[in-house]
């Protein structure tokens, strides 16, 4: 079992008059082995809810656990794609993606096998020496997701994976996240502002709203995703074309839209 | 004159990627050669007076009775080289490999900041050079005083670059080696010490020039060997022509010293290269 549970979080940063609440008592659960994306304007609290689920940011009040046990500290059972990427630019390919299976003392045979096919997945035969600054935004993401991958993580926090990529490599990666989450299921907690790509990839999407940041709605796509029978298309365009897909699409657009406050400008 | 200017423009245009090193290295080489030649002309013209500042025969002179026979200041160019070099190394190695750990340590855990901090904000402002009046006395006209200027000389820039080396490391590379359960050791050898490491290089070359210039001063105190010293007695002699196959050792020594530098730079970052 590995849930992420959010109970009553709240997140309070700074002091005096700069103090702000970040989170505001916000509350859900990413079952196991269920793909949530999580949507909402920049600055709602996104990232600041994943970081607690990976153990880089703690709640001023309420908590977070992972798997039942409270999260204290970082680890690689809950593997995270940064939003920067993060790749150490002084290890190439492959040793990006070995490092972390050094540190839980694979042995050297399957580690082996392992980057090979994580390597493979990612389609990253033939850059296994490349170092990070000569590969393009996207092989980067590919090697960020890798790395990740190979792990073997209960849980996987991406945060904005594909932001940065142009809009074809994001097509593709999207359809490749897809196919590897088909083969091998996790519990994702998978953070965008692309309201596609949140209905293409989750099972529930859950809608948020700035200042502070709560919880606005959370839409299940699961359901319309087995009755409209998504999986037998193969490209993302042809799911998007569906009937049940736009109506889900323009409901959470609608929902971000209605938070467009006019005082904010 | 115009004609340099002319020369330059004329192999700088229409340079391409390819080649643009090799055109480099033709338009250095004619600043030189044009610089030589104007010295050439400056001084069998009379331009510049032959007292102040020493003809191309005259440096040639100099040149060749240090560095052949029958030396100068009681030894060989090659002596006196040797001597400084040894200095500049021994002051140089002595003070990063106590700096660059030092620095990287203070980068590292905030305890060791809070720590050593204190201490070396006292001697971060005091230039180098005004340790030696206090080598001297502590160590009298030795070998080991100079090593001791050149030892703060170099320490400074050593800690300073190495701390700065560790707190620019971004943040998430950071959080991605806690992430993925990378142990304390490996997080030094594999995280901290390259993340730093483009920034511990500016501070050893920082630190290799410190040592050059504090070598030079300490020596000009008195030696019995050394750059310095050749330059101190050439002043004393007022040999002008000596004075300047001094300069021109200096700098060829740190101009050497540094192209070694950059070479293991480059060989301890592979993942700079394109
Ligand atoms: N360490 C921090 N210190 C101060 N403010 C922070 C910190 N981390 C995040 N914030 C603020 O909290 C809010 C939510 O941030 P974040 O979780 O990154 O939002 P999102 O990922 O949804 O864009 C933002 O206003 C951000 O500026
Ligand atoms: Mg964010």
């Amino acid at each position: 079992m590995a849930d992420i549970v959010l109970d009553g979080v709240s997140r309070v940063f700074g002091h005096g008059d700069k103090r702000f609440v970040a989170l505001d008592k916000v509350s859900y659960t990413v079952a196991d082995n269920e793909f949530v994306a999580v949507v909402g304007p920049s600055g709602c609290g996104k990232t600041t809810c994943m970081r607690m689920a990976a153990g880089l940011e703690f709640p001023t009040s309420g908590t977070c656990k992972v798997g039942g046990k409270i999260v204290d500290r970082p680890g690689p059972d809950r593997a995270v794609v940064f939003q920067q990427f993060a790749l150490f630019p002084w290890k190439t390919v492959q040793q990006n993606i070995d490092f972390g299976l050094r540190s839980l003392n694979v042995p050297r045979s399957e580690a082996g096998d392992r980057i090979a096919a994580s390597i493979k997945l990612m389609g990253l035969e033939g850059y296994e020496a490349a170092y990070p600054h000569q590969l393009s935004g996207g092989m980067q993401q590919r090697v960020a997701i890798a790395r990740a991958y190979v792990l073997n993580p209960q849980v996987l926090l991406m945060d904005e994976p594909f932001g940065a990529l142009d809009a074809q490599t994001r097509t593709v990666m999207q359809e490749e996240l897809l196919r590897v989450g088909r083969i091998n299921p996790r519990t994702v907690m998978f953070i965008t502002h692309a309201v596609e790509e949140a209905v293409y990839l989750a099972d529930r999407v859950i809608v948020m709203t700035r200042r502070p940041g709560r919880i606005k709605e959370t839409i299940d796509v699961k359901p319309v995703r087995l009755a409209e029978k998504w999986d037998n298309y193969e490209r993302i365009e042809d799911v998007m074309d569906l009937e049940s897909f736009v109506h889900l699409r323009t409901r959470i657009w609608r929902l971000l839209r209605e938070q467009h406050d006019p005082a904010d400008h | 004159m115009r004609a340099l200017t002319f020369l330059l423009l004329e192999s700088g245009a229409g340079m391409t990627g390819a080649d643009s090193g090799k055109t480099r290295l033709v338009v250095g080489g004619a600043t030189i050669a044009g610089l030589i030649a104007a010295w050439y002309i400056a001084s069998t013209t009379g331009a510049i007076p032959k007292l102040d500042f020493p003809s191309p025969e005259q440096f040639v002179a100099a040149a060749r009775q240090v560095v052949v026979e029958p030396g100068f200041a009681d030894g060989l160019l090659f002596d006196h080289l040797l001597h400084s070099v040894k200095i500049i190394l021994l002051g140089f190695f002595a003070a990063t490999a106590i700096g660059v750990p030092l620095g990287l340590w203070m980068g590292w855990s905030r305890t060791a900041e809070a720590l050593i901090n204190p201490i070396f904000l006292l001697i971060r402002p005091i230039p180098a050079l005004a340790w030696i009046p206090l080598a001297i006395v502590w160590l009298g006209l030795d070998d080991a005083a100079k090593v001791m200027v050149l030892w703060f000389a170099a320490f400074v820039p050593s800690v300073i670059n190495s701390y700065t080396g560790v707190r620019s490391i971004d943040r998430p590379i950071i959080e991605a080696s806690r992430m993925l359960g990378i142990g304390r050791m490996a997080v030094i050898t594999d995280v901290i010490v390259p993340g730093a490491l483009p920034s511990i290089f500016t501070g050893l070359r920082l630190s290799l020039q410190g040592c050059l210039t504090a070598l030079v001063a300490a020596e000009l105190l008195g030696a019995i060997l050394g750059l310095g010293k050749v330059l101190y007695q050439a002043g004393l002699d007022i040999y002008p022509a000596m004075i300047l196959v001094g300069m021109v050792a200096v700098a060829l020594t740190g101009f050497v010293l540094t192209a070694l530098l950059d070479v293991v730079e480059s060989r301890s970052m592979p993942w700079r290269k394109r």
